[in-house]
């Protein structure tokens, strides 16, 4: 697939759960699009709608509590392509998730779209060994014999660098460690060559120096394999590192959009530069002062302010902030924010180390 | 496969498992009692086989016969007899001696008529009567009846004595007395003569039938029970309980009404009525006896699935959270299959748990509901041998009950032994 083409576009997405205390929307008109071969990373602070966004896009919220307004729409652009024996049952062009019947969701869910949680140490089935598991998600999307998906299940371990992959399918996942773990989940969600990896927080429960195997490691197979990456943290140091684009999410709603550059050098919304401004960083400049920080608490979804979200947190604030809720426009930078008073001039700072 | 059985024998598991001697011990006693319910059960089919096709008679093999459904109504000796070879009372022995004489007397008192063969008609009517294998002797029936006048003077003069406990000449005699009655008979040899052994050695219940054979033929009817009401339960249990956890909404609303309604009704008051109910019908047909415990299953099932539906239904909810069943879903699979082959499996330890307390809970109370006389009818489980030695016991006479006790109490004993051990070997916090 030609990279830069939109494999996935998400226009107005909306996710909407129902509690005691009424509808809560959790995402609120988010659009984006993604192209192949591009990381995409989502950022924004616990509760922001990172998390639920890509599970949207999975369509793996509950059904019962939960739903996607009517005008949201995600299309995932199915261009015909060679796979290893794909069992291909889905018409090639634009394919709507949104309002998807299950049995679509069935063939888009591993094979088109896959997914990495954020714990490793329970997103693997205690009582089938990993190639079992491996096995299983073959024998569902493709059409390889036994001696195939076995070869292939070797394949993928060996890919995601794990030792002697022959001997490793045989086990248990409470065999392995944690950073094993997540390799093997990155197999599992890679081995039938989708072409969007949802990645949610795929680091978060691993310590540093696995992460940064990890993320290494996603790194060289998205320029192997030609995957999109949706990549959802709360890292900065993370982002910086390793992603193409980034997305700012704040209350549900995406606040700032651009390349990964720009965000770091020239952040124009005040709660982008705010969270960078917060990252702690090495070397005696800021020796012996405290570490900034964003005053205030993120405001509670069922209660939402009616101007912009972020006003009372804010120190550019002034009166219509609070009056009427800024759309998401080209800032000064030419970039989309939401935002009256942008920042327009650059950031000094540099952009964060790994962390 | 191979190699998973190899996998299976040096895992952890197992290697802790064999360490407890107890353990597998009692693994071997289920074993044998498996074995020899499985036996009985395949005898029957034997039987049953080669009357409709007269393919084999299993009755030529003494053996292979000893143990069936038709060998434990079997009368084969004299009545209420204690076991292990223990002399009854001078009264009861003497009782013994006139019974047999008394069924050879009725066969010689036979009249001929209408212009049949008296001799042959008495020739057949002492070759029908048996003990066990304890025959009447061949021989020319003037001279077995010859002899059968000469035993019963002998009795005569014996049965005159006021009291035989105190008479010092009266024990010698009813000795001789036996000797002489047992050579109008043919005590058999070789295999024969040892399973009769085997049929005497607890001794026989009141109609003369041995409790051997009996206890040991209830082997069969408590592993069909326990069996079949375990698994079915289990397995009820199970996916009426993962299905409601997993998919929520009317059909846990369902799942949940419907054992809490169940479960507020006394268990055995249910199983009364039930049984009630199917009494008269098909079930009850004496024609019919493999139909004869259909009436126990249905009762048993029907309460015992809700214990392992509310434990399953427990851990499914826990199990639906966790991230490998989001896991599963990510990758495209139906809901019903992460249910079956992704939840389900996580539950196995509590579905065998479950299992082994209600294959005994199953056992018991068959025995509970045979001796409350709604269980088991007609034909032998220890449930009926318990009930019939209510009125031994005040006797005196403990052979039925306490064979039926001993019997279920090591099967029960050993499944719980086992389950324990299981636990033990299986618990993942007690490593080591």
């Amino acid at each position: 697939m030609p990279a830069g083409e939109p494999v996935l576009s998400v226009r107005g997405l909306s996710a909407c759960f129902r509690t005691d205390l009424g509808v809560v929307t959790a995402v609120d008109d988010v659009s984006f699009d993604l192209s192949a071969g591009e990381t995409l990373a989502i950022v924004g602070e616990s509760g922001c709608g990172k998390t639920v966004t890509s599970k949207s896009i999975m369509r793996l919220l509950p059904e019962r509590n939960s739903f996607l307004s009517d005008q949201s729409r995600i299309i995932y652009h199915n261009r015909p392509r060679r796979r290893a024996a794909a069992k291909d049952r889905l018409p090639p062009g634009e394919i709507e998730l949104a309002h998807a019947d299950a049995p679509t969701m069935h063939h888009v869910r591993g094979a088109r779209i896959a997914m990495i949680f954020q714990e490793p140490m329970t997103s693997l089935n205690p009582v089938f060994t990993i190639g079992w598991q491996l096995d299983e998600a073959l024998k569902y999307h493709t059409d390889l014999s036994r001696r195939g998906r076995r070869r292939r299940a070797v394949e993928m371990l060996r890919l995601v660098e794990i030792a002697n992959p022959e001997q490793r399918i045989h086990e248990y996942p409470h065999q392995l460690s944690g950073g094993m773990r997540q390799r093997v989940m990155i197999a599992l969600a890679l081995c039938c060559e989708p072409d969007v990896l949802i990645a949610d927080e795929p680091t978060t429960a691993l310590d540093v120096t696995i992460q940064a195997q990890i993320l290494d490691l996603m790194a060289g197979l998205k320029a192997r394999l030609g995957t999109a990456i949706m990549f959802i943290t709360h890292n900065l140091g993370v982002v910086a590192q390793f992603a193409d684009r980034v997305l700012v999410m704040y209350a549900g709603r995406v606040i700032e959009s651009g390349p990964v550059r720009d965000i770091f050098h020239r952040p124009q919304h005040p709660y982008t530069r705010a969270l960078l401004d917060s990252i702690p960083r090495a070397g005696n400049r800021h020796r012996g002062r405290p570490l900034a920080t964003i005053e205030g608490i993120v405001p509670s979804l069922l209660n939402l302010p009616g101007g912009c979200k972020f006003a009372d947190r804010c120190p550019r604030r002034r009166e219509n902030c609070v009056e009427r809720e800024p759309a998401l426009e080209p800032g000064p930078d030419g970039r989309p924010v939401r935002c009256y008073y942008p920042h327009h001039e650059p950031r000094v700072a540099e952009p964060g180390g790994r962390t | 496969m191979l190699t998973g059985l190899k996998r299976a024998w040096e895992s952890r598991a197992a290697r802790k498992f064999r360490r407890n001697r107890m353990a597998v011990a009692a693994l071997a006693v289920i074993a044998l009692y498996l074995a020899v319910g499985l036996w009985v059960l395949s005898v029957d089919g034997l039987k049953a086989l080669g009357d409709s096709t007269g393919w084999w008679n299993v009755r030529s093999a003494p053996l292979v016969d000893a143990l069936s459904t038709e060998q434990a109504g079997a009368v084969v000796g004299p009545l209420e007899e204690p076991g292990f070879g223990i002399k009854p009372r001078p009264e009861e022995r003497l009782t013994a001696v006139k019974a047999r004489l008394d069924d050879l007397g009725k066969a010689f008192r036979l009249r001929a008529r209408g212009g049949e063969d008296r001799e042959a008609r008495i020739r057949a009517a002492l070759a029908e009567i048996n003990y066990g294998a304890v025959r009447v002797a061949d021989r020319p029936v003037e001279e077995l009846r010859a002899q059968w006048e000469a035993v019963k003077r002998q009795y005569d003069t014996i049965a005159e004595s006021p009291n035989l406990d105190r008479d010092p000449a009266a024990l010698p005699a009813l000795r001789d007395l036996e000797a002489a009655t047992a050579a109008l008979f043919t005590e058999p040899g070789g295999v024969r003569g040892f399973l009769q052994d085997f049929r005497l050695s607890l001794g026989t219940d009141r109609q003369g039938r041995s409790i051997m054979v009996k206890a040991v033929y209830s082997i069969k009817v408590a592993i069909q029970i326990g069996l079949v009401v375990a698994i079915v339960a289990t397995l009820l249990g199970a996916l009426l309980g993962a299905a409601g956890a997993f998919f929520g909404g009317w059909v846990d609303y369902f799942v949940v009404w419907l054992y809490s309604t169940l479960s507020s009704l006394p268990d055995l008051v249910l199983l009364g009525v039930l049984v009630f109910m199917f009494t008269g019908s098909v079930f009850d047909d004496v024609n019919r006896p493999y139909l004869s415990l259909v009436p126990l299953y249905v009762a048993m099932c029907l309460t015992f699935w809700i214990g392992p539906c509310r434990i399953i239904r427990g851990e499914v909810l826990k199990i639906k959270e966790l991230e490998y069943v989001q896991a599963a879903t990510a990758i495209g699979f139906s809901r019903l299959y992460v249910l079956i082959r992704h939840a389900l499996p996580n539950t196995l330890h509590l579905m065998f748990i479950n299992f082994s307390l209600l294959f005994i809970a199953a056992i018991k109370n068959e025995v509970v509901l045979s001796f409350l006389g709604l269980g088991v009818k007609s034909g032998t489980s220890w449930g009926l041998m318990i009930q019939e030695s209510t009125q031994q016991v005040i006797n005196g006479f403990y052979w039925q009950i306490g064979a039926a006790t001993a019997f279920m109490f090591v099967l029960v004993l050993a499944f719980n032994i086992l389950s324990d051990a299981l636990q033990d070997a299986f618990d993942p916090k007690h490593v080591g």
